[in-house]
């Protein structure tokens, strides 16, 4: 069968555009057993154990980390963003465990995977404005040619969060609203155009409103700048805004996963329903009848 | 997306929060008081001595009444008290600058070397601290000062920091273990800055406040060191600083001889002293950590 003359282009321009890319581009993440233990002997704790997975760059996708509070999902982002040495186990980028990556690797390793943090108001170091977060990034992880373009490619970035860059340029971070903090970070983002974001609770300590906008931006990237999130949350509702897959964890093991419409219409395990029955209807009449003795789940 | 909670002050800049803090500002003037008071010596003596030096064995009568000639009047040895308040205020300064300055730097490198770091490090750089801060220092020092009678000043200096660094080391130590796990931390680290770009560039700033704290509390037991060495007799021979003139006023019985200036002016002088070096602190405080800065339009 032959192929059509447009579709030939298109392969040529991702040839093209393969050929032209960094090290490290259209590379994926893997975890790979992860297992992390904090403390010893009768006081340890496993918050992860014997995590795996994959993250692709291609196609873009949106993968939700969901579990209640303490059930591994922030040590499992610090693992992936090589911020936490796993007892066990590795993260690889590319192949290669992050933990062993030279510069040039690690260099690689930052400019293409980034974090959004859980808190608004501890991203930023309170001693600077909230200009630096852009400007080190600049420095540390782009090749913008001069101070003029990499001043209008912020702007820029802050435009699309739907930020007017006079109204927060300059400012100290306890002069910006926690929305306006959480969307800079999203702006940091939109600037570094990272492969993968890692965003660990990035909506929890925003209101609804706020919290929509973010999702819908997190898509946006998706769509328009082929990035892959790793959403961690415990918000079902969110996820199930996003689409996407899921992976469903507890006690620090991932007890099911898949795409998100299929595990809410049909999930299989119990921890899952648990999580299903627990979100609160926007319904007076509404009230949750069954206990569920939550020790009982594994 | 919420409103802006103030409008930058972006022309304010250092200077200007100097000025506005009026605690800092009273306590440089009283230091830069106490400074020319110090630098002045030489001019004082000229006026005073005519050429001849006014601190010399039997320059002028005994116990001479405050008068123009001699303001402070004289001691038992005819020495001109002004003029040794003068030299006594600047070698006060110089002996707690030069110690505060040692005991600061050691501190520092101890507290973020072992509170970056961890681990075994930390463990081996606290355990030394906390021996050096259960050691009784002054029984240490008097030791120390039967051994070192013929000292140079930056001699004395060395010797008083010795025992005040654990003080500032466990101060800043305890405050890098907190800023370390901060998410801005974790920012830096995901933007690729190496360990001495976080410690100097995100932990230090947040820290200077605690720095200042260190430097004025080790300057200030380093100057209460060496007067309380003085005071007793054991001060090192050759470096007349206020605790001499307070012992020599003590050991004479100068009050009870109307030479309340031996006395009663080198008192005042260290109380301004003491003053001037912790309004520096709570206006830095003020200056450097924004929270304190007042918001406006909130």
């Amino acid at each position: 069968m032959t192929e059509p003359a447009d579709a030939k282009a298109v392969r040529a321009a991702e040839t093209a555009v393969a050929a032209e890319a960094p090290d490290g581009a259209g590379a994926s993440i893997r975890a790979e057993h992860l297992v992390q233990r904090f403390g010893s002997g009768r006081g340890a704790v496993l918050a992860v154990d014997d995590v795996s997975f994959e993250l692709d760059r291609e196609p873009a996708r949106i993968v939700s980390l969901v579990g209640q509070s303490g059930s591994g999902k922030s040590t499992i982002a610090r693992q992936v963003l090589g911020l936490q040495r796993p007892t066990s186990g590795a993260v690889t980028y590319g192949g290669k465990d992050v933990l062993r990556l030279n510069r040039k690797q690690r260099s690689e390793f930052r400019r293409n995977v980034q974090p959004v943090f859980q808190d608004p108001y501890a991203i930023f170091n309170p001693f600077y404005r909230v200009d630096r977060v852009f400007w080190t990034a600049v420095r540390k992880l782009t090749d913008l040619p001069n101070k003029r373009a990499a001043d209008e490619a912020i702007r820029d970035s802050l435009r699309a969060v739907k930020l007017q860059p006079e109204s927060v340029l300059g400012r100290y971070p306890h002069q910006l609203s926690g929305g306006q903090r959480q969307r800079i970070m999203l702006a940091r983002i939109h600037l570094l155009r990272p492969q993968f974001v890692i965003a660990d609770e990035p909506t929890s300590m925003l209101d609804a409103q706020t919290r929509r906008g973010f999702l819908d931006i997190l898509q946006d990237f998706r769509v328009r700048y082929g990035i892959t999130t790793l959403f961690i949350t415990h918000d079902l509702s969110s996820v199930h805004y996003l689409g996407g897959d899921i992976m469903v964890i507890n006690k620090g093991r991932i007890v099911e996963q898949g795409a998100v419409a299929e595990v809410m219409a049909a999930p299989s395990h119990d921890y899952t329903r648990l999580l299903l029955a627990s979100v609160p209807a926007p319904d007076p009449d509404q009230r949750w009848t069954e206990r569920i003795d939550i020790g009982q789940i594994r | 997306m919420t409103t802006t909670l103030s409008a930058p002050k972006r022309t304010a800049g250092r200077l200007s929060l100097l000025r506005r803090s009026p605690k800092l500002t009273i306590g440089i003037l009283l230091i830069l008081l106490l400074v020319a008071i110090g630098l002045s010596a030489p001019l004082v003596a000229q006026a005073i001595g005519g050429g001849q030096d006014p601190t010399e064995t039997a320059a002028f009568p005994r116990w001479l009444k405050p008068s123009g000639a001699h303001p402070l009047g004289t001691d038992q040895y005819g020495r001109d008290i002004l003029v040794m308040v003068c030299r006594g205020v600047l070698v006060s300064l110089q002996i707690g600058a030069i110690a505060g300055l040692v005991s600061t730097v050691i501190g520092v490198i101890v507290a973020f070397v072992g509170g970056y770091l961890g681990g075994f490090v930390d463990t081996v750089l606290s355990f030394f601290t906390s021996i050096l801060l259960v050691v009784p220092t002054f029984p240490l020092l008097i030791t120390l000062s039967a051994y070192a009678k013929e000292v140079t000043l930056f001699e004395v200096g060395l010797m008083l920091s010795i025992f005040s660094w654990p003080f500032a080391a466990r101060t800043i130590r305890s405050q890098v273990l907190t800023l370390r796990t901060r998410a801005y931390v974790d920012l830096a680290k995901t933007t690729n800055s190496r360990d001495l770009e976080i410690i100097f560039k995100e932990l230090l700033p947040n820290l200077l406040p605690y720095v200042m704290v260190g430097f004025a509390t080790s300057a200030l037991g380093s100057i209460f060191g060496l007067i309380g060495l003085e005071v007793i007799g054991l001060g090192p021979a050759g470096v007349i600083d206020l605790g001499h003139l307070i012992f020599v006023a003590i050991s004479t019985g100068a009050l009870t001889l109307g030479a309340w200036p031996l006395f009663v002016v080198p008192i005042i002088l260290l109380t301004a002293l003491f003053a001037g070096l912790n309004l520096i602190n709570i206006g830095l405080e003020e200056v450097y950590n924004p929270r304190l800065r007042s918001v406006s339009g909130v």
